[in-house]
């Protein structure tokens, strides 16, 4: 403003001394910004001085950025309001012009009045500034300088900082008050020899403005870079050093005193305003009763002595927990009455609670625990675990300014009360696992050479197999549904009571003998009668169950009596539910998150990769390789006892079948319910190890059925053979005629087969009986067990096989008229079982072999029908050709006989030759 | 080859009055600007008879410049300017560069206006805090007497800025 108006002429005038100044003096001009760069080193003081020189120096002096950055200095520039000053101020200008240009419209007169606030924008603004500042210097006057009397207005000094306004193009004034009041303070205090000499300390005598003064003080010397501010900064601090000492030993002596509310809330606010307070937080934590407090020595030994081996008692641990809370709580209310910021102070302690009292509890007891058993050692590292997050979790802590995240928290402090034990624990748990599993499987392999030749001795039950199956299969998948929607003490006898009896006949004789679960498996081959085992009560009265899985395991071992066989769906449990203890202790840690939660993740991960490693690897594929080599090995003429409905290894192997499948859907339960459903693994991430291992499982399952299957249908098909070759007497499709025949008159050996045919039995031979209901009861046992697309290759290629078997067998047969009504009958039956397998691969062979069949029936009177029989390729819908029916013909009893006039039949001209 | 020996290869400085000197590359290379026109040059053309014109810098005023640059010779580089709030910290004048600073203002502004000519800000800095002390509880006549400054200021003006920051007057 004045620049404009005011010194317009005396410029005019002075111009030519600026020209001659410049010209003359060239020497001692220095740039702006090196000007720049000298005022930016020069104390406050002189900077003003600076700003009397020249209209030059005065801009730069009065740079509004040289201010804002010495308010940034002592944090007290806001951006934010200073924009929002701003943008006001624009938005006031705005309607300003407005209002002004309506004005002007109206009246011209004041148009040169109008025209300069409009012409310069920061005029309105000016004026705003110059107000506050006029006013600022009326303030500054009453204040006398110096510190003659501050008693009159301390709150001018104490709280400076607090009226500090975030204005642009202001910050010099805003400076200059905090200055105004706190300069000449600084200076003394710096200048101050003793601690009794600086005048902050006579002019406040309170305490609290004491070390408000100071902390002010402290603030205002960050914005001091003139040269040697390292020694002021450096003598402020001794001397708040000096002052916080006397505070603290006037704090300690009321805390001697236990002067809660008196000293101790005192001079707890005086340091909190002088600096926080850090010093004596700490001394309070420090010097806390709470740490020698006699009641809190609880003995952490108690928690193994009192308990069996292998186990932890937490009783007596909770009952510690309890003690600690209940204490530390209190303290909760007596920190909000001593400390302006108590959830600072709460947590302090608390982490020294966590450190002195609960960390001594907890690692000599961990330590003790490892060295006794390391089962003892997962438990109680599990158990403890558990109980201190729920400390943390029910601390009440005061309440803060801001809301603190109690979990978080929680989750910090057990960490770090855990942090040392808990590497060594989840290696130790998986190790633990994994040596226990091995261990398991190890003992049962070893029983199992012990009882190799019961193997042999294995007997097939006498009741419906596939439906005790189905049955089986059905209340096992409730069983393992159970741990999750089932209460742990779920009274396990009810549902299997009820299917117990309707599958099982009555208590046979021998069922007194295998009373327990344990002695009942049959490790007693002496007792080989088929309803062994199956008779005994299985009911767990004898032994409590102390969990559903080890019920469920004991359940199962009862019903399982009759196919246990290479590998125990009891021993897969057993691995299950030990797996299922360790991940249980291990997937505790896991909401810790971070790192730590993390590990534990992995390991729970791990736990399960080592399950399906050591349950599919180690027990499973060996169980199949033994029966796939056992299989392998069967002759059926080495065994002697035929009578049994199936032949002993196949029918192990589909046992086997059904175990494994039963193992990998309790897998498949146990990954879901316990990996799946807490996120420790990702379902849906095709990477996941544990994922990947059960498809390994699954993979390893498929293949081994696979080739046990390959090798059980050659078996199957030897055993069909054998059959063939020693049951089937030759008189079954070549009866012997009661009457003797005369060739000539076949009406009337017609007549009287029809007559021995109507005494004998019309149905199939009981070679062809056995046979079916052999292949039948093997393929009926794998319905339901192994994969619909699996087991249809399966049927077909028994279907196929036995069609072979078949073709060979009437190969080697002679056939009578008579007899083939026998034949007709067997084939039918086989028809009859192969449409029961619904595979209609193999159909059109057997209906071809009942086609076939008919060859022998056609009376030898009939040669040239039979003939045209054989040569008729679409009757057997292209599975025989006409020479191999013609082969087949050859198999009649009468062939001799018809031979002549059927070859006629045929090529029409053969006899012509003779 | 001109990489081969950066440190001891010499450098030809010739000032405005025409003299000739020769320094080491390594104290040459203080001065940003020569530093980095060396670097664009490749320096091979330097020699006595191509010296590198120093315009607008006399003979002593450059004796002096290179004597301060052979004394901090082996200072570790400055990092990229951060001005960051806290390092605007001012810094105490080392002795030798007190010393070496006790020359007439004329000179002292010389190198002031050298050292930013050529960017060494170290030199600048020194050059700056002691013009700073030199300024240090004058009034504002002796300040314009210092630098030369007419004062175009009225009384009364002179007086309105005395009173707008009486705040900052020492006690």
């Amino acid at each position: 403003m004045y620049r404009s108006g005011g010194s317009g002429p005396r410029n005019r005038g002075s111009i030519l001394g600026v020209l001659k100044a410049t010209e003359l003096d060239a020497r001692s001009k220095l740039p702006a910004e090196i000007m720049v760069t000298i005022l930016n080193y020069l104390p406050v003081a002189d900077q003003m001085r600076c700003a009397r020189v020249s209209h030059r120096l005065r801009e730069m002096v009065y740079d509004d950025t040289r201010w804002v950055s010495r308010l940034k200095s002592m944090g007290c520039w806001d951006e934010r309001e200073a924009r929002q000053r701003f943008e006001e101020s624009v938005r006031r200008r705005r309607e300003a012009a407005a209002a002004a240009a309506a004005a002007n419209q109206s009246n011209d007169g004041k148009k040169s009045a109008v025209a300069s606030s409009t012409i310069f924008d920061a005029t309105v603004e000016q004026q705003r500034r110059q107000r506050p500042i006029s006013e600022l210097r009326d303030g500054f006057e009453t204040m006398t300088i110096g510190t003659s009397d501050p008693a009159e207005d301390p709150a001018a000094y104490l709280d400076v900082f607090k009226r500090v306004k975030s204005v642009r193009g202001g910050a010099r004034q805003e400076y200059g008050k905090i200055y105004k009041a706190l300069a000449p303070f600084y200076f003394d205090l710096v200048k101050a020899k003793s601690h009794t000499d600086p005048i902050v300390f006579k002019a406040f005598i309170d305490p609290e403005q004491q070390a408000q003064m100071l902390a002010n003080l402290h603030k205002f010397a960050g914005s001091d870079w003139a040269e040697g501010w390292g020694l002021r900064d450096a003598k402020l601090t001794a001397m708040m050093n000096i002052f916080e000492a006397a505070v603290l030993r006037e704090f300690e002596q009321g805390y001697e005193f236990w002067d809660v509310d008196g000293r101790m809330h005192r001079y707890a606010h005086v340091l909190h305003t002088l600096n926080g307070a850090k010093t004596g937080i700490e001394l309070f934590i420090q010097k806390h009763p709470l740490f020698n407090d006699r009641e809190l020595e609880h003995n952490p030994m108690d928690c193994l002595n009192q308990a069996f081996t292998d186990d932890v008692t937490l009783e007596p641990s909770r009952r510690f927990f309890e003690h600690v809370l209940v204490k530390v709580n209190e303290q909760a209310g007596i920190l909000e009455r001593i400390f302006p910021d108590p959830a600072i102070v709460f947590w302090g302690l608390t982490e020294k609670v966590a450190e002195d009292i609960i960390a001594e509890y907890t690692t000599p007891m961990f330590d003790e625990a490892h060295e006794r058993s390391i089962l003892s050692y997962l438990k109680a590292i599990s158990g403890i675990f558990e109980q201190t997050m729920r400390f943390f979790q029910s601390l009440t802590p005061p309440k803060g300014p801001e809301e603190e995240d109690l979990e978080k928290r929680a989750k910090q402090l057990t960490l770090k009360v855990f942090e040392p034990h808990l590497d060594l624990y989840l290696q130790e748990e998986l190790d633990f696992f994994t040596k226990q599993a091995e261990i398991e499987v190890s003992q049962w392999e070893k029983k199992l050479s012990e009882q190799d030749s019961s193997l042999e001795s294995f007997y097939m039950s006498n009741i419906n197999r596939s439906a005790e199956k189905n049955d089986f299969l059905s209340s096992f998948k409730k069983v393992i549904m159970m741990p999750v929607t089932v209460l742990p003490n779920f009274p396990i006898g009810s549902p299997f009571a009820i299917t117990k009896p309707a599958s099982s006949p009555a208590v046979t004789a021998n069922g007194s003998a295998a009373l327990t679960p344990q002695t009942s498996r049959p490790q007693t081959p002496g007792l080989g009668n088929e309803p062994q085992g199956r008779g005994s009560s299985p009911m767990p009265g004898a032994k409590a169950p102390t969990d559903e899985l080890a019920a469920k395991a004991a359940i199962m071992a009862s019903k399982l009596e009759g196919i246990k066989s290479l590998f125990s769906i009891e021993v897969a449990l057993d691995l299950v539910h030990k797996a299922k203890g360790s991940l249980g202790r291990a997937a505790v840690l896991i909401p810790l998150g971070g790192q730590v939660g993390g590990e534990a993740r992995e390991q729970c991960a791990n736990i399960f990769i080592a399950l399906v490693r050591i349950l599919g690897q180690r027990h499973v594929k060996f169980g199949f390789d033994m029966a796939v080599d056992h299989l392998s090995q069967y002759n059926p003429r080495d065994v002697s006892d035929h009578d049994q409905k199936g032949v002993a290894p196949l029918v192990m192997f589909i046992e086997l079948v059904n175990v494994g499948d039963l193992i990998s859907q309790m897998i498949e339960v146990f990954y879901e319910q316990q990996l799946a459903t807490p996120k420790i693994a990702d379902k849906n991430d095709f990477l996941d190890p544990a994922g990947l291992a059960k498809k390994k499982f699954e993979q390893m399952l498929d293949e081994s059925v696979a080739a046990g299957l390959n090798k059980g249908i050659d078996v199957l098909m030897d055993e069909v053979e054998y059959l063939h070759g020693t049951l089937q007497l030759p008189t079954d499709y070549n009866p012997t005629p009661r009457i003797p025949v005369d060739d000539g008159n076949h009406r009337l050996s017609h007549r009287a087969t029809m007559g021995s045919m109507a005494e004998l039995d019309i149905g199939p031979t009981p070679t062809a009986r056995r046979i079916v209901d052999l292949v039948r009861s093997h393929t009926n046992m794998l319905v339901g067990t192994t994969e619909k697309s699996m087991l249809d290759v399966f049927n077909g290629e028994v279907g196929q096989r036995l069609f072979t078997a078949i073709c060979k067998h009437l190969k080697r047969q002679r056939i009578s008229t008579d007899g083939a009504v026998k034949l007709i009958a067997d084939m039918n039956l086989y028809s009859d079982y192969v449409r029961s397998l619904r595979n209609q691969d193999v159909l059109p062979y057997f209906a071809a072999l009942r086609e076939l069949s008919q060859i022998y029936l056609i009376d030898p009177g009939h040669a040239k029908e039979m003939a045209t029989v054989i040569a008729d390729g679409d009757r057997f819908s292209g599975v025989f050709r006409a020479e191999e029916v013609y082969e087949y013909a050859q198999r009649r009893a009468d062939w001799y006989q018809v031979r002549r006039s059927v070859e006629r039949a045929m090529y029409g001209m053969d006899c012509l030759v003779m | 080859m001109a990489e081969a020996k950066p440190a001891s290869q010499k450098i030809w400085l010739v000032s405005n009055d025409n003299a000739t000197m020769e320094v080491d590359r390594a104290v040459v290379e203080r001065s940003m600007l020569l530093k980095n026109m060396l670097e664009d040059l490749g320096g091979a053309d330097v020699s006595p008879e191509n010296p590198i014109p120093i315009p607008n810098v006399n003979e002593a005023v450059l004796r002096k410049v290179v004597e301060w640059c052979e004394h901090h010779r082996n200072d570790p580089v400055a990092a990229p300017d951060d001005e960051s709030d806290a390092r605007k910290k001012t810094t105490d004048i080392e002795e030798w560069d007190q010393k070496f600073m006790q020359v007439d203002q004329e000179m002292l502004f010389e190198i002031i206006l050298a050292s930013n000519f050529l960017d060494i800000k170290p030199l600048l800095d020194v050059g700056c805090k002691t013009v700073a002390n030199m300024i240090k509880g004058k009034s504002p006549e002796e300040i314009r007497k210092t630098f030369n400054i007419t004062n175009d200021f009225s009384a009364e003006e002179e007086e309105q800025i005395r009173r707008e920051n009486e705040w900052a007057e020492d006690r």
